[in-house]
């Protein structure tokens, strides 16, 4: 279990906090509790990682709900690069500036589904299961926030991925 | 709504670059030790839980001797 899903949560961790030492904390701690708990584990039609991503943001949330800080998203460029390339031919770096001034203006909420959606290619029942919503309120969240992106940047972005 | 803010990284961290901070032994030494504290709160809970049984039935049975 650690082998197979240390790297995916460690990276999950790691784009919510942007501190190394602090996602490798976070990460054990996560696996900790994931073995403490893990007789409570039952299937309900999502794979395993569906619950060690759920027990990870509920590490990530405790750490900022007692540090009190702003909450972190450290995306990878070459995702973002990936991403806008398939949204539009007509692109450029002043393009992704405003872009991600523009997502520093979103709901956080909205920004936790965009990520599990695009950036961990997540389907919309597994977003719902990890964040703790139902998975109309998944897909109705992902649709505003790329509704808002399309009139914003005329970017032509699949709301199914 | 909450705060945040957006950083742009250079790219996803590879495998190797995640190894150091890869420690299971550490993961399951803490699992142990937590799983130790979680008994030992359980059979204290347990043992106080029969200490206050004795004390209720200890009190009832002197008052009962008392009004008699």
């Amino acid at each position: 279990m650690y082998e197979k899903y240390f790297d995916r949560i460690f990276n999950y961790i790691l784009r919510q906090t942007d501190d190394e030492e602090l996602a490798g904390d976070l990460c054990s701690q996560t696996f900790v509790n994931a073995l403490n708990n893990i007789n409570r584990y039952e299937f309900r039609g999502f794979p395993f990682s569906a619950w060690l991503y759920k027990i990870a943001g509920n590490e990530v949330n405790k750490h900022y709900r007692k540090h009190k800080g702003n909450k972190i998203f450290s995306i990878e460029e070459l995702k973002v690069r990936e991403l806008i390339e398939q949204a539009t031919d007509d692109w450029d770096e002043e393009m992704i500036t405003r872009l991600l001034r523009y997502m520093n203006e979103l709901p956080t909420e909205m920004i936790q589904v965009l990520e599990l959606r695009f950036f961990e290619d997540k389907d919309f029942k597994e977003i719902a299961f990890i964040l703790d919503m139902t998975e109309s309120g998944a897909k109705m969240r992902t649709y505003r926030a790329l509704d808002k992106l399309r009139t914003h940047f005329n970017l032509k972005v699949k709301y199914d991925g | 709504m909450g705060k945040h803010e957006i950083r742009l990284r250079r790219q996803r961290m590879s495998a190797r670059g995640s190894d150091r901070y890869r420690n299971y032994n550490a993961v399951l030494k803490q699992h142990g030790n937590e799983k130790r504290i979680k008994q030992i709160t359980r059979i204290f809970t347990f043992f106080l839980l029969i200490a206050l049984i004795v004390i209720i039935f200890l009190a009832i049975t002197r008052w009962e001797k008392k009004t008699n």
